[in-house]
């Protein structure tokens, strides 16, 4: 099996405000696959498509190999999903819920169960509608890893908790990944907790998907470049970011503060050996600055907006 | 996969399943009350014309208490998913059609409690009196009347709240329009076809449903704990 998750042409639109517009994206079994995305990019309304949770107005979803929504039931018995806000009956007790969740589950793993109850520091007794905010999250994640899922999609799972149970809560998905070689479908729009643990990374913005490539090059290939020498007023499509002259990809341009200063360009897909194109083009690049992850994310945002506006 | 259904159903309505228990368990033995003992007989000794007059008067509580039954058991059925939009539910590696009819067949389960317990009610009533020669106790039959009238306003009223509030506002709404549209143009109708004269539509609809052989005859039936 090639991919844990295909989706291809997916759109869906709600009156006139939101809609997600052909978003195709594939995550690669065995991955994981960081979906990232201001608040109100769609990232929520993809993985309820996904979950089978909603409907496409147009496009084909495939989980595990499997079509969306044709075999939920088989695909949901292989899928363990934290919802964005818990799912978990308030009514009910820790011990209540697990035994309900585990008797729909057939591959429910009940040793792994408990020692998770432990780990996390969970009462049994305890009702579900007095847990805190950390301890719901961890009851989610206890749910969804006694399931032993091969695929875990995962909304926002760590969204309001503190660094301590944050940590907890990836710390466990890692552990499990690398025990049972699931793949994890994971969203946030905290670029920093995505850039430890994830291989590939998707960027959904204003329902569209932007980018979509391998984690260490996304860290890797969006740099500060300081170039003197550009013609004024020459466009950056015209200079830079035709793939058919410059090499790399110019997300954004920022004109020099005073005629003999440099200017700043934001370029993706960058290289060291591309140094030697701005000498050809009659170009002085003094300078390479590496962005770090959260300020590469917000580049690529203001780049695939007309306004150049990026949202935090 | 049943069971986990029914202890979820279970936890969520067993307080209001409590009170109706004691009112179906009540009923029958308040309904006797009042039809004083000769002097001198062992049992009450009833007099035929007295005790049916004295029973009429419990007799709306049956189908009424059913119908609050049916319809709590129904609104609690959907309440906790509702709540947490169904995310949960839907999250399960079951075909949906197969959770609600595990879902519907758990609160039909539940039914079976006060049912019980009007048919225990019912047989300590009877057993209480003496019967004059002609009247019969019929406790079994009302016990499964309570069960059927309750499991109909149940089973309606589940797939009306199964729906999402708008869903649920519009087939409300939909059969109030109806009922309205079907009394104001009753009469114009009569004047373009004189032989609907004969016909009054509100009530031919409130016949269909309520008698035999409608949906709802059994609330409007025979509820009689004790009759000829």
């Amino acid at each position: 099996m090639s991919d844990a998750i295909e989706i291809t042409g997916l759109a869906w639109k709600a009156g006139q405000s939101f809609a997600l517009r052909d978003i195709t994206l594939r995550a690669p079994a065995a991955s994981i696959y960081g979906f990232l995305g201001p608040n109100g990019s769609g990232k929520t309304t993809t993985i309820r498509m996904l979950m089978g949770m909603m409907k496409p107005d147009r496009g084909n979803i495939r989980v595990l190999g499997m079509g969306v929504p044709q075999q939920m039931p088989q695909i949901l018995a292989r899928v363990g999903y934290v919802p964005e806000r818990p799912h978990v009956y308030p009514a009910l007790t820790v011990a209540e819920h697990v035994r309900y969740h585990a008797s729909f589950f057939p591959r429910w793993d009940a040793p792994t169960s408990r020692d998770l109850m432990v780990r996390f520091g969970l009462d049994p007794a305890q009702r579900i509608s007095r847990l805190s905010k950390g301890e719901a999250g961890k009851l989610l994640l206890l749910l969804t890893l006694s399931q032993r899922p091969d695929l875990l999609v995962l909304d926002e799972p760590t969204d309001g908790l503190d660094p301590v149970v944050r940590r907890d809560v990836l710390s466990a998905v890692l552990d499990y990944v690398g025990d049972a070689g699931a793949s994890v479908f994971i969203s946030s729009h905290l670029v920093h907790e995505l850039e430890r643990i994830c291989d590939w990374v998707g960027v959904l913005d204003g329902g569209s998907l932007v980018a979509e490539l391998p984690m260490q090059a996304f860290k890797n290939g969006i740099k500060r470049l300081r170039v003197a020498g550009a013609a004024a007023g020459e466009s950056a499509s015209g200079l830079a970011g035709d793939p058919g002259r410059a090499p790399f990809t110019l997300l954004t341009r920022e004109p020099a503060d005073a005629p003999a200063s440099p200017e700043t360009w934001i370029v993706r897909g960058w290289e060291d050996s591309m140094r030697a194109w701005f000498a050809g083009v009659g170009l002085e690049l003094r300078d390479v600055v590496d962005l770090d992850l959260e300020d590469g994310f917000v580049e690529l945002l203001r780049s695939s907006r007309p306004s150049g506006e990026a949202r935090s | 996969m049943y069971e986990p259904l029914l202890f979820i159903h279970w936890k969520q309505v067993r307080i209001a399943l409590l009170p109706f228990a004691v009112a179906a368990f009540a009923l029958p033995l308040l309904s006797i009350q009042g039809l004083g003992a000769p002097p001198g007989a062992s049992g009450l000794a009833l007099d035929a014309y007295r005790a049916s007059a004295a029973l009429e008067i419990w007799l709306p509580l049956y189908p009424t208490l059913a119908a609050a039954l049916g319809v709590t058991l129904a609104l609690s059925a959907w309440n906790w998913d509702h709540q947490l939009k169904h995310v949960h539910a839907l999250s399960l590696p079951i075909p949906r059609w197969q959770y609600v009819l595990r879902k519907m067949a758990a609160g039909a389960a539940l039914a079976l409690v006060p049912a019980l317990a009007l048919w225990a009610g019912a047989l300590l009533a009877t057993a209480s009196v003496s019967l004059p020669e002609g009247l019969h106790a019929y406790p079994t039959q009302l016990a499964l009347r309570f069960l059927l009238a309750t499991l109909v306003a149940y089973a309606l009223l589940f797939a009306l709240a199964a729906g999402t509030v708008r869903t649920t506002t519009v087939v409300v709404l939909g059969l109030t329009v109806f009922v309205i549209l079907v009394g104001l143009l009753a009469a114009p109708l009569a004047t373009l076809f004189p032989t609907l004269d004969r016909v009054n539509l509100a009530q031919w609809l409130m016949e269909s449903l309520v008698e035999a052989p409608g949906p709802l005859e059994v609330f409007t039936g025979t509820w009689s704990l004790i009759d000829v």
